[in-house]
């Protein structure tokens, strides 16, 4: 197992080190010079120069990327252009708001999207099994901002039961999660969030039970005489290490792909400090808001292959 | 809807309604603005006017104030921390100030004269440790004229300007003084100054969560008793999207509203919110290049004004805005009588074929929000349609709103390709209002003569009102001016905001200025 | 969104064969035509597919003419099946129209991917140990962000607009495309046929024209197919963020985001964009299933 652990880990470092070089070039890839944001506009050639020069701007790209590799290695982000705030201290504040999403979101459509593939899975061909296939489409289709949205008239405006915008009364550096009025300022965001992994676990569920009930041991239960209902919580059981590991892996996408949900509610978190960097062209905290994500991503994704070979001797092998 | 489900709702509601918490605690005014972000406190804001309205006056005074306490007269300004000006009778570049005696800053620290030498210094002086090059930047706008500072005692200040200018003390009003004792006690270090800011200003900080809420709250020893505030907190939240504003108000997260969109506002009537407006001196307007591209030509400038229909884009705004046809609003008392472009779009279409300009090619920058840009795109997409109706060809260059400041800080020199850029105009004086667009001391990127206007009419009349220290004489002569700028079309002129804003009926004694900026102080909470 | 997520399983072996025999086809057609559910999601799909390329004569209005007077009127407003936007633009003409830039985003993208990934892929499989390792680590690398973020990081840098879009949509599929392609190529290349193929003499690219292409393209064809709803939904997603098609362009995700201001006068409008991504996302999800049922591959 300790093999494998470090197989893992000496995989992850070239794909770190790439998602690196990826988040560098974006600089290059915006259109004009990255200084001209934070260039006075009266800015004389030798001024420009001058910063050019402070910035390493003027030193050969590959020399560039070390040096600020080695900043960010020693978790140095640079400052960003618009608040002049660490992008470090931008970024780790944000990121631990989405962290609070997801950690909501992810377990919420496990319980439900398994729940649902399990009874189609178990009932295949019935009406159950196609509505819950149907639903399952659906929640994969859906423009989950636009559920955001709906949801916000629904059950802000119109219900007045839930908050519309933000992260707790008192802003998300106050949130409490043992307080009611700040936990209802999650309920809204987290369901958009959850809608779409609810259809991709209800997807992943059905088929791995279906795979699991046409696997030799069922029948063998069967023909033992086991009741349907035993069989079923046999083949459950069986069919869930394979949905566990698609369920880790939607905690890394939803950490990323919370942009939309952010910022329709307005929720301090890492997708809504992106879009505002974006729109700011706020480059180091994009860089840095990027870089993080991807890191988070690929950090999940090393935890639940370990954890799947920790369950399943067969990969461990692989 | 049925009565059966009105009443449903109500009843959820109601059973709902001990459980929600999330409404304010009471005495707090809690302010929607439209700014994307919480506007700098570290003395001269970012975010345009909003920036200045809710957080620069409120936590900072300046030498001169706004005078914001009258709905019914155009504001004008008053002491502020100083008590008394006047033009050194020896020397017209020469402005003396007295200041105010006994003013402490939120920390302790008194206000002298050093304070604002080392003030004016911090947003002049590359040399001192306290310059500061977002600050700089920032005050360029309101620095144009001004040369240096001396002390001459610990009451009395002297200001020399680049020019002679008897419009000075305008400026003065956007210039905040912040403690040098809490600069100096966190070494300059302005990002740990902006958690723990300190000023003169009817408010203190609390505290704030960045990017998310800056919460201010009375300071009971502000130096004009009348002005101290009469609600318990103050809470800034920015919300740059209309339609969370107005969700925001109608479920108690907020109860103070900046520019609802006019559609939602018959809703926000429905639920029994109080909508203010007013005319203040505001102007939608298309600001041109004069040095290179179509707009050259009066006859083009001309053109795009005919070919707007102004009464199209007044009934976009749900009637809340004035048609524009010059550069101030008529209200103002240099309006004038100036030639009056209506709608004629083939008087348009002649013009642009006379110009030899048809179709007529133009790029315009437009910003996707901002502080008084009112409903940007769907406005900036009718002026579009009109102006291609009359002959032209518009491409618009979308950005957001920081970005939109710092081309139009940067002027033409730097972006000569574009033909112009939508801005609302804030033109709380005269000199704003119709002298900077035309001086050639002002032209960008060290003022705000964006489009480099050059012409001798403009240049001799903005001479004779910086030496004309007669009111009534002056206020002819900008007039004179204002009539000419109209003549030659020198904007592309839209509409006048009104600027509507939503206030929880709890909300009782707010004034509405006929001004950018609102005293917030007058505000009571109603439980 | 995150339907990247669903990487693909080996393909069984025994849905790889030395050629596919006319049978196979006429079997794959037989069961779509008994799918009903897919058939109907089908002809949904060239429905809207032909309203968006027939939209000139389709529109009842000019998409881009302005009517202050009339704005935000409800369906059926003098003539307007509809009703009307926040400026008075007929909203059905908006649809339609927006369905060529929603389809634009949907499409090209995914035929890009498949393209450019499908080659590497192909490359990947049949090329020596070192190439290999070089496509396939640098595709590791761009798998190693989540997709929305990706897509959002590339347009956001390079400053949106709808190519940009296309390109940064385009990006984020490479990778899922070339490792299907990779990973079938690698299968094909280990069976029987293909050694024996290869000891008559057959060239490499002889090989990949006659026997790999036709094995790989079934499963790259598949996989490409459900990306397009993926594709839809990031692209109308960059939309509403302001990073992809500019106003005043129709597109459904900028529609949406425009009239979230107008919610307040006329809320069912302002649901319509958001409806319509979602019927076309869900037919090409369903048409894709149904498919892939057919032909009988797992993903």
């Amino acid at each position: 197992m300790l093999g494998i652990v470090l197989r893992r880990l000496i995989y992850a470092i070239p794909i770190a080190l790439g998602v690196s070089i990826v988040c560098f070039s974006l600089v290059y890839l915006a259109p004009g010079d990255p200084l001209q944001t934070i260039l006075p506009a009266d800015a004389s050639a030798e001024a420009i120069a001058q910063i050019k020069h402070e910035y390493g701007f003027d030193r050969p790209i590959p020399v560039q990327f070390l040096y600020w590799l080695g900043h960010v290695v020693r978790g140095d982000f640079g400052v960003s252009i618009s608040t002049r705030r660490p992008v470090v201290d931008e970024v780790m504040g944000s990121l631990a708001n989405t962290i609070m999403l997801t950690a909501f979101a992810v377990p919420i459509s496990f319980l439900l999207g398994y729940t649902m593939g399990a009874v189609a899975g178990c009932f295949p061909g019935t009406a159950l099994d196609r509505i819950v296939t149907g639903g399952a489409v659906a929640g994969v289709s859906l423009p989950n901002y636009w559920v955001g949205i709906v949801l916000m008239i629904v059950f802000s405006v119109e219900l007045m039961v839930l908050p519309a915008t933000g992260m707790g009364a008192n802003g998300s550096a106050q949130f409490s999660l043992f307080s009611l009025a700040d936990l209802k300022f999650l309920v809204l965001p987290v369901v958009t969030l959850a809608l779409v992994p609810v259809g991709i676990l209800a997807r992943s569920t059905r088929a791995a039970v279906a795979e699991v009930r046409g696997q030799d041991f069922v029948t063998t239960l069967r023909a033992k005489g086991l009741g349907e209902f035993a069989i079923i919580r046999h083949v459950l059981k069986n069919a869930m290490p394979p949905v566990l590991a698609v369920m880790g892996l939607q905690f890394g996408y939803l950490m990323g792909g919370s942009i939309l949900v952010e910022t329709v509610f307005t929720w301090p978190g890492s997708g809504f400090l992106l879009s505002k960097a974006i729109i700011n062209r706020d480059i180091p905290v994009l860089q840095g808001a990027i870089l993080m994500l991807a890191m988070v991503f690929v950090a999940t994704n090393l935890v639940v292959d370990l954890l799947q070979a920790a369950i399943d001797p067969r990969i461990r092998r692989a | 809807m049925t009565l059966t489900a009105r009443f449903a709702r109500l009843t959820i509601a109601f059973a709902v309604a001990g459980f929600i918490s999330h409404a304010q605690a009471a005495g707090t005014v809690t302010v929607a603005m439209t700014a994307g972000d919480i506007p700098l406190d570290t003395g001269e804001p970012d975010q345009g006017a909003e920036g200045f309205r809710f957080v620069g006056w409120n936590l900072y005074d300046a030498l001169v104030n706004w005078d914001l306490s009258r709905s019914d007269v155009a504001s004008d300004i008053k002491p502020g921390l100083a008590t008394e000006w006047h033009i050194d009778p020896a020397d017209p570049k020469r402005w003396l100030f007295t200041l105010r005696e006994g003013v402490t800053f939120h920390d302790g620290c008194k206000f002298t004269a050093d304070e604002v030498v080392w003030n004016l210094q911090r947003m002049n002086d590359r040399s001192t440790p306290q310059f500061f090059t977002q600050q700089f930047a920032l005050s360029r706008a309101y620095m144009t004229l001004y040369d240096s500072v001396e002390k001459i005692d610990a009451t009395h200040i002297a200001i020399r300007t680049t020019r002679v200018t008897s419009m000075f003390p305008y400026d003065m009003a956007y210039v905040l003084m912040i403690s040098r004792c809490r600069a100096e006690a966190l070494k300059y270090d302005w990002n740990a100054y902006a958690f723990a800011p300190s000023g003169t200003g009817p408010y203190r900080y609390v505290n704030m969560v960045a990017h998310e809420r800056l919460e201010l709250e009375p300071n009971k020893a502000y130096w004009d008793p009348a002005r101290v505030p009469k609600q318990d907190h103050l809470v800034l939240l920015p919300m740059p999207e209309a339609s969370t504003r107005t969700a925001a108000i109608l479920n108690g997260q907020v109860n103070f509203v900046e520019a609802p969109a006019p559609d939602s506002i018959p809703r926000l009537k429905s639920a029994g919110m109080q909508i203010v407006t007013n005319t203040y001196p505001h102007d939608w307007v298309y600001s041109l290049n004069y040095e290179k591209g179509p707009f050259t030509d009066v006859r083009v400038r001309r053109a795009a004004n005919y070919a707007i229909n102004r009464d199209d884009v007044v009934e976009l705004l749900g009637g809340y805005a004035i048609k524009g046809y010059g550069m101030v609003p008529p209200a103002l008392p240099y309006y004038g009588h100036p030639v009056h472009y209506e709608y004629d779009p083939e008087k348009s279409k002649a013009l642009l074929k006379e110009a030899g300009c048809l179709p007529c090619k133009v790029e315009f920058a437009i910003s996707t929000s901002g502080s008084g840009q009112m409903q940007v795109l769907p406005m900036n997409e009718l002026v579009k349609s009109q102006l291609e109706d009359a002959g032209f060809q518009v491409t618009f260059r979308v950005m957001d709103w920081n970005s939109l400041l710092e081309i139009s800080r940067s002027g033409v020199p730097k972006y000569p390709e574009l033909s112009g850029y939508n801005i609302s105009r804030l033109l709380q004086d005269p000199i704003t209002a119709v002298v900077k667009p035309v001086g050639r001391a002002y032209w960008s990127p060290a003022g705000s003569n964006w489009g480099h206007w050059q012409d001798p009419v403009t240049d001799k009349l903005v001479d004779q009102i910086f030496s004309e220290f007669d009111a009534a004489k002056r206020m002819a002569l900008l007039t004179r001016l204002h009539e000419y700028e109209v003549e030659q079309a020198m904007m592309i002129y839209v509409v006048h905001d009104i600027n509507p804003r939503a206030l929880s009926p709890k909300l009782k004694g707010f004034v509405q200025a006929q001004s950018w900026y609102q005293d917030m102080t007058k505000i009571s909470v109603e439980p | 969104m995150s339907e990247l997520a669903a990487l693909p399983d080996l393909f069984p072996a025994e849905t790889l064969a030395e050629t596919r025999v006319r049978g196979y086809w006429q079997s794959v057609t037989l069961r779509l035509l008994r799918d009903k559910a897919t058939l109907i999601f089908g002809f949904l799909l060239v429905a809207i597919l032909l309203l968006a390329i027939f939209a000139p004569l389709v529109a009842p209005f000019d998409p881009y003419k302005e009517s202050i007077v009339g704005r935000l009127k409800p369906f059926g407003w003098r003539g307007h099946p509809l009703g009307t936007d926040e400026l008075g633009r007929d909203l059905l003409s908006r649809l339609i129209y927006g369905a060529r830039s929603s389809l634009m985003m949907g499409t090209v993208p995914v035929i890009i991917a498949t393209v450019i990934g499908g080659t590497l892929g192909v490359i990947g499989g049949f090329a020596g140990r070192k190439v290999n390792t070089a496509i396939m680590r640098t595709m590791d690398v761009f798998y190693a962000f989540p997709s929305v973020l990706l897509a959002v990081a590339i347009s956001g840098a390079m400053g949106g607009g709808m190519l940009n879009g296309i390109l940064a949509l385009s990006m984020v599929f490479i990778p899922a495309m070339c490792r299907i392609a990779e990973t079938t190529t690698a299968q094909v290349r280990s069976l029987d046929f293909i050694e024996a193929a290869r000891a008559t003499g057959a060239g490499s690219l002889t090989i990949i024209r006659h026997h790999v292409l036709g094995n790989v393209l079934g499963p790259v064809f598949i996989y490409a197919s459900s990306l397009v709803s993926v594709a839809i939904l990031l692209g109308s997603g960059l939309s509403f963020l302001g990073l992809g098609v500019k106003p005043p362009e129709p597109d459904w995700g900028l529609m949406l985001s425009t009239l979230r201001q107008s919610l307040y006068v006329n809320p069912i409008i302002c649901a319509l964009p958001g409806a319509a991504i979602f019927v076309t996302s869900i037919c090409f999800n369903l048409v894709s299933d149904g498919i892939r049922g057919a032909m009988d591959v797992r993903l």
